[in-house]
């Protein structure tokens, strides 16, 4: 423990000494200073050429995945927030591909393949945010971790591979079109910490947002086990820090680092919400179908916390709870259903998701009610044959 | 259902259900009555199948003509509340949502769907089509899925029965690969679905 705690703190002295001495905010400039970024590298060894070739391989077999999200304002939305994170020379040397996965992660390979997977649209509340991980995968790409550390890869995935919370959903890799995403050590994660740090620091975003992430997925990773087992795990204090210094240390470094520098940066009007907009019940649906109660209920806590319990939230919330079916849950499912009903702009199946909510906690004529709303309001509704069968039992 | 089961934190695969060749197989004639799954619950095949040797969880079984990636007939009969619909992949980690005893009718497809995204990182699963239609002369629901698995860019299709009996779940599953194999047994699960009695 000791060793990583001297490494963590060696990690911040060091940022923050640079910090110290350029103080003024020519200064910032200079100590948030990037390399010179050069565009088109070409592989250049023999083993560079084979990372290359496989990473072009699959490239195309990601172009032809059915779990590719295609949908245009989606994509530009996540290039848009890349160009302001890292600029848009460097912007330009990158394919985005997002990836319907329900799981936090994002990874880029040594030929500008970047992948982003839904799970971790889905945790992010505001473009900084975003930015703050794409910045992270960029970093690797720039610094050319994955092709200097190709040897080590096929073990894991980037972020995943490092972040103790998703050893939990390890098995979401196997969702992944392509199964080798690039595993870097520790030191090199801390470099891409780093450079996606500087990233953010010298773009319209807040440099706050990079710690913001890594807070977060640790209080996921605590509600999930306190969902499953019953009871707080309180691994990010104490004894697990000794064998895993991941989200922590990273919180904690990006944290110092944000705090070393004076950012007075106008406020930017955010569109992370209008461009999630479309499918974050999407999103929120895949996501509660893991069996995750905790981890579901923290990351709807999380957005609510950013834009208020909105009718998505509400209705995903009803969902959740009506899922796990405890008797406390129906009630608190119907009463989630409700408030959506009463903010005016409820999907329909929040009728249906409140019907069978009551009618499972034995309130019969009310949960008849609203499933006879719902087939009033959707009379073509895919399962309205199933539905009519328990209105008229 | 068949799995490939994972280890730890790898891919690395271990086949536990695999092709029909595997010791333990046994021929179900046609025209008989069964039981099967362990369980109260008999149906009649119209044709002969292979029965396998592994079973997917402690209460159910599976059929096969070619092959249980190529298709696969599996019955659940009557898990219990508080067990998963099939043995548990990764329970420290990856838990199967469990039955209830107080299900609706509506709940069943949405547990073979949660089961499956867990379980196989069927990230694409789809219910085409519900519809109400009585299991062995109880309430029941019929329905349609489509899928694939981890990996995976083929298209699987899948047809299951089911019902809700006295708190115990019963349910009967057909899929196979949309393209080809799907059709050619479809009509043979069909009539052992219809014939389920318990
Ligand atoms: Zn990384």
């Amino acid at each position: 423990m000791r060793t990583h705690v001297a490494a963590l703190l060696l990690g911040a002295t060091v940022f923050a000494s640079g910090a110290a001495g350029m103080a003024t905010g020519a200064g910032d400039t200079g100590r948030l200073a990037l390399p010179t970024y050069s565009q088109a590298y070409t592989p250049t060894t023999v083993d560079e050429r084979g990372v290359w070739m496989e990473a072009d391989e699959d490239e195309r077999r990601l172009r032809e995945s059915p779990s590719v999200i295609r949908d245009p304002a989606l994509n530009a939305y996540v290039r848009g927030v890349l160009c302001r994170t890292v600029g848009d020379d460097r912007c330009r040397s990158v394919r985005i591909y997002i990836e319907r996965v329900p799981a936090f992660n994002a990874s880029m390979a040594p030929n500008g393949t970047m992948i982003v997977w839904s799970g971790l649209l889905l945790r992010v509340r505001n473009e900084a945010e975003l930015g703050a991980i794409l910045g992270h995968e960029f970093g690797h790409f720039e610094l050319r971790h994955s092709v200097l550390g190709f040897r080590n890869r096929r073990s894991g995935t980037d972020l995943m591979a490092w972040a103790s919370i998703l050893i939990r959903n390890s098995g979401d890799i196997q969702y992944a079109a392509i199964g080798q995403i690039y595993a870097f050590d520790r030191a090199q994660e801390r470099e891409a910490d780093m450079i996606g740090f500087r990233y953010l620091a010298r773009s319209c975003y807040p440099g706050s947002a990079a710690a913001d992430v890594w807070d977060h997925i640790m209080g996921e990773s605590d509600a999930t086990a306190l969902g499953r087992r019953g009871r707080a795990q309180h691994k990010y204090v104490a004894g697990f820090f000794a064998s895993h210094p991941t989200e922590l240390a990273r919180a904690t470094y990006l944290r110092a680092a944000s705090l070393g520098i004076a950012e007075a940066k106008s406020v930017v009007v955010d569109t992370h919400q209008a461009a999630m907009a479309a499918w974050l019940p999407i999103f929120l649906n895949d996501q509660i179908k893991l069996n995750d109660f905790g981890g579901s209920e923290y990351i709807l806590a999380n957005l609510a916390a950013g834009s208020g319990w909105t009718t998505p939230l509400l209705y995903a919330r009803g969902e959740l709870y009506r899922e796990r079916g405890n008797p406390r849950d129906l009630v608190s499912a119907a009463q989630f259903y409700q408030e959506a009903i009463g903010r005016g702009d409820a999907p329909v199946e929040a009728y249906r998701g409140l019907g069978l909510a009551l009618l499972r906690n034995q309130q019969a004529a009310e949960g008849q009610a609203a499933l006879a709303t719902y087939l009033r309001l959707k009379p073509a509704a895919p399962d309205a044959a199933l539905i009519a069968t328990l209105v008229s039992q | 259902m068949s799995i490939t089961y994972r280890t730890g934190l790898s891919a690395l695969a271990v086949f536990a259900l695999a092709a029909p060749a595997m010791a333990g197989n046994t021929l179900i004639p046609p025209g008989l009555r069964v039981a099967v799954a362990k369980s109260a619950m008999t149906v009649v095949p119209s044709i002969e199948w292979n029965k396998l040797g592994a079973r997917p969880g402690r209460n159910s079984e599976s059929w096969t003509q070619d092959g249980d990636d190529l298709n696969d007939l599996t019955f659940y009969g009557g898990i219990e509340a508080g067990r998963p619909l099939f043995r548990e992949v990764d329970k420290k980690n990856q838990p199967l949502p469990k039955v209830s005893a107080t299900m609706l009718i509506t709940d069943i497809p949405v547990l073979l769907e949660n089961s499956y995204r867990v379980a196989l990182g069927a990230a694409s699963f789809k219910v085409d089509l519900v519809e109400p239609l009585p299991f062995a002369g109880n309430k029941g629901v019929r329905f349609t899925y489509s899928f694939s698995k981890q990996n995976e860019t083929l298209q699987r299709r899948g047809e299951a029965r089911g019902a809700v009996i006295a708190g115990k779940l019963y349910l009967i599953t057909y899929e196979a690969p949309g393209l080809y194999y799907y059709d050619r047994s479809a009509a043979a699960f069909r009539a052992v679905a219809e014939s389920v009695r318990l």
